[in-house]
């Protein structure tokens, strides 16, 4: 290669560089934000009585809408957990979305469905409804059975026929903590302009189950699923926090989000032609809201919990990586005119380049960086100080991040008790970096550019069902 | 200045420079790297002692104070036994255990914890507004009345939150002499929600109502707040404020107003409020409208039905919903199971109403 070539190889070698830096730099410094944020509002959670809470009549009644698609192996359990739920008023809607398994039959065994009236309250486009059924045992549990058409069509069912001023969105495969209603819902009742909140979700693998509960919080044994531990910290106590903390929340987790119903309806549901819809609907939540003048607050709330099942083998999880990525290249360039656009204030400012830039593009520079950093050390025009900076921040500050992310658990939740949990935390938090976050980035790569030639679908998802404990109704 | 003469001294160039600028930045977050690994383990290793010092503290305690609880004679052994450094771990259990009591028995707990509150009491003023917060949740849970002082000039705090936990705990009908500084302070809460603040009013109890009616009707107060308290004369089904509700539904515009005091009237109107609510039973908008409906529905009698009917054909669902259930409330389930024989696009709504009815 002629020396031009080397010099440009070599340029970007240094951009690469810088743009680790900068990319760490900015997660730590969420992380900081975090860490004031979490602090503070730990402090705040004492000084609420949630019992008080429960039993006022302040509460604003909540539908929650669980879509489900093929999920006969968890389904029964997540609507277990739902109906344990202490909330003072809420339903449950579960969308089943045309799955082609069990899912309906087992809904209808368990829970003794029978048809009934329920006349939609707006007319958001979905697939064609099926039937409507109502459980004789649980009168706030509802079933809509329509064509299959994807979740954000199940959800905007849903949506359809929730007579409730909020709604929260969620997965049927999750298991929600039966506190966790009342405290998302808490900013809706301290603020008036909430337009939606989002919760915590932490893996259930590994962990006990019991009567649609989590009851004894473990690291998952599969390795797969224990570094997904590791990210789930980091994205919701360093990532989210960090940005509700400047408030500046893009995403709420499509798995356990609370909005106002009025607001999303008139903001037109969730849109059906992306597979991140729910990234999309907060992204479009802020134009909705900003290009309207109508003051509105996104909040995230780091204690509300949600468990979901993860993916343990790499096949699944690499499809699943690749659909999140698409849906976040989807939204981005649906909404790409908030880009650096003031109107949108520090969601169009601060939150929608670091998206657009380093969370949307990041995996094509960082694989790139790998690879011109491999050429160049093959080729022998690398000096020893570079190499120890590339590597130092391609794995020290990748640990650092997630070292943060471990130390944030403890000030704040310490949702796994044990020593040795922490220990293997602490190993993961460096052991990711060799291999799997490469992989991750290939993974998010595949996904920009399936966006890029406009591919669509979910991609098949595999359940193992939850762990459960050995119950008198288990066994 | 060092930085420029270090890149001169060592004649460094613009790649050794970029790398030295890199390996600073390095260096510092690996610093901050180690900070929250040390800080991990130090974390976990102050709440692991607190956690046995708490479950040995509610091991010593917690018999005692179940003892004092059947027997107030009892109450001064456990004081005796709560060691001065381990005051404010007493309070925090007190605290917590309050939430489970009520009447007599948090009386009790009142007297016990008595002893261990001024320094509670001084925390009210400290410069933290989150450990005010958690001063005015003590104070007002079991400080009341002795601390009263420190919870009503929490009303008046700069912290937003301060005020708001003052006002809640104040907001008791246990503690009706403070009903009015809470009312008063009320505008300090109006990014509020209405629901929220409704019921911290509606909490206060009956002595409060003759100033909310008067309120309600002062037309020089901001709507928001006279709507806050139309809900929560609602709340309270407060049956003496339906003529002034009336008479506000006559004069205002207020989308909000117009809501809440249907709302109102609908609990606690009678028929010779139906007329101002028929008036907003073809307003253009859709809440009012509904709610119209709603009133319309508890209140009216087969007079209404023609209306009600005709509102079940509403372009809006919410208001054909709610005039589908004023018809089962005004007595119409005939009507509805008529309706839900017919080939009418609203069959399956009356059906609905019906069946809400039915206890599966």
């Amino acid at each position: 290669m002629s020396e031009a070539v080397w010099s440009v190889v070599e340029f970007f070698n240094y951009l690469v560089l810088g743009y680790f830096v900068v990319l760490h730099a900015i997660y730590l410094g969420t992380s900081l934000f975090a860490f004031g944020a979490l602090k503070r509002y730990a402090l705040r959670l004492k000084s609420l009585d949630l019992g008080d809470l429960i039993t006022s009549a302040s509460a604003p009644p909540i539908t929650l809408l669980a879509p489900a698609y093929n999920e006969e192996a968890t389904v029964v359990e997540s609507v277990r957990s739902l109906l344990t739920l202490e909330y003072p008023e809420y339903e449950i809607l579960v969308v089943n979305d045309g799955s082609k398994d069990e899912t309906l039959a087992r809904l209808r065994q368990a829970f003794n469905l029978q048809e009934a009236h329920r006349v939609p309250t707006a007319d958001l486009p979905s697939a064609e409804i099926r039937g409507v059924y109502r459980s004789r045992r649980h009168p706030h549990l509802w079933v809509i059975d329509k064509e299959n058409g994807g979740k954000a069509d199940a959800l905007n069912a849903g949506l359809n026929h929730c007579q409730t001023p909020t709604f929260c969105a969620m997965d049927a495969d999750s298991l929600v903590e039966p506190e966790a209603l009342i405290r998302i819902v808490r900013p809706f009742m301290e603020d008036a302009s909430t337009i939606a909140a989002g919760g915590v979700l932490r893996i259930a693998n590994g962990c006990v189950v019991s009567q649609g509960r989590v009851v004894d919080v473990r690291m998952p044994k599969n390795f797969i699923a224990q570094l997904q531990v590791l990210e789930y910290l980091r994205a919701f106590l360093c990532g989210r926090m960090g940005w509700d903390a400047l408030d500046s929340t893009l995403v709420i987790s499509g798995a356990f989000g609370i909005f106002k119903r009025s607001v999303v309806v008139e903001a037109g549901g969730y849109s059906t032609d992306t597979v991140g819809e729910d990234m999309e609907l907060v992204v479009r939540l802020h134009r909705y809201c900003r290009e309207r003048d109508i003051p509105y607050r996104i909040h995230f709330v780091p204690d509300p919990v949600a468990w979901t099942e993860c993916p343990e083998s790499i096949r699944v999880l690499g499809r699943q990586r690749e659909r999140w990525q698409r849906g976040l290249y989807q939204s981005l360039m649906r909404h790409r005119v908030m880009l650096f656009n003031k109107k949108y204030g520090r969601a169009g400012l601060i939150a929608y380049p670091y998206f657009f830039f380093l969370e949307m593009l990041g995996p094509l520079i960082e694989l790139l960086g790998y690879l011109s950093f491999t050429v160049t050390v093959l080729a022998g025009r690398a000096d020893w100080p570079f190499v120890v900076a590339f590597l130092s921040v391609a794995v020290i500050l990748g640990g650092a991040l997630s070292l943060s992310a471990v130390a944030l658990e403890e000030l704040s939740f310490r949702r796994y008790p044990r020593i040795s949990d922490l220990v293997r935390l602490f190993v993961l938090a460096l052991a990711e970096n060799f291999g799997y976050r490469q992989l991750n980035a290939w993974w998010r790569l595949q996904g920009t550019v399936a966006a890029i030639r406009g591919k669509e679908g979910w991609g098949k998802m595999t359940r193992k069902g939850f762990a459960t404990a050995q119950t008198p109704e288990a066994t | 200045m060092f930085f420029t003469d270090l890149v001169r001294a060592l004649e460094l160039t613009v790649a050794d420079t970029a790398l030295l600028v890199i390996s600073g930045v390095i260096i510092a977050l690996f610093g901050v790297t180690v900070v929250f690994s040390a800080y991990a383990v130090v974390l976990r290793y102050r709440h692991a002692q607190r956690d046995r010092l708490w479950a040995e503290l509610r091991n010593r305690w917690e018999k005692p104070l179940l003892d004092a609880i059947a027997d107030p004679e009892s109450i001064p052994a456990l004081q005796r036994l709560v060691e001065e450094k381990h005051q404010l771990y007493f309070v925090n259990y007190i605290l917590e255990f309050s939430r489970r009591m009520r009447g007599e028995e948090r009386a009790v707990l009142r007297t016990l914890v008595a002893p261990f509150l001024d320094e509670i009491g001084r925390r009210a003023s400290h410069p933290n507004s989150q450990v005010r917060t958690r001063a005015m949740q003590t104070l007002g849970t079991l400080g009341l009345p002795a601390y009263e002082r420190e919870v009503l000039a929490g009303l008046e705090d700069p912290s937003p939150l301060v005020s708001f936990v003052a006002a809640r705990y104040l907001a008791r009908a246990e503690f009706p002499q403070y009903g009015r500084a809470v009312l008063d302070s009320i505008s300090r809460f109006d990014g509020a929600n209405f629901r929220f603040l409704a019921s911290m009013l509606a909490s206060i109890g009956p002595t409060i109502s003759p100033e909310l009616r008067a309120r309600l009707a002062d037309p020089d107060r901001p709507d928001w707040e006279r709507a806050v308290i139309a809900e929560a004369l609602m709340m309270q089904r407060e049956p003496r404020s339906g003529d002034v509700a009336a008479d506000v539904l006559v004069q205002t515009r207020d989308r909000e107003l117009s809501i809440r005091l249907l709302r109102l009237l609908g609990t606690v109107g009678r028929r010779e409020h139906l007329e101002a609510i028929r008036a907003r039973s073809t307003t253009d908008d859709v809440f009012v409208r509904a709610q119209a409906l709603s009133a319309m529905g508890r209140l009216g009698d087969e007079r209404d039905l023609p209306v009600l009917i005709a509102g079940m054909d509403d372009e809006s669902p919410w208001v054909a919903l709610h005039a589908a259930r004023g018809i089962r409330e005004a007595g119409g389930r005939g009507v509805l199971f008529e309706l839900a024989q017919t080939e009418l696009a609203y069959a399956s709504l009356a059906g609905q109403v019906l069946y809400e009815e039915v206890e599966p």
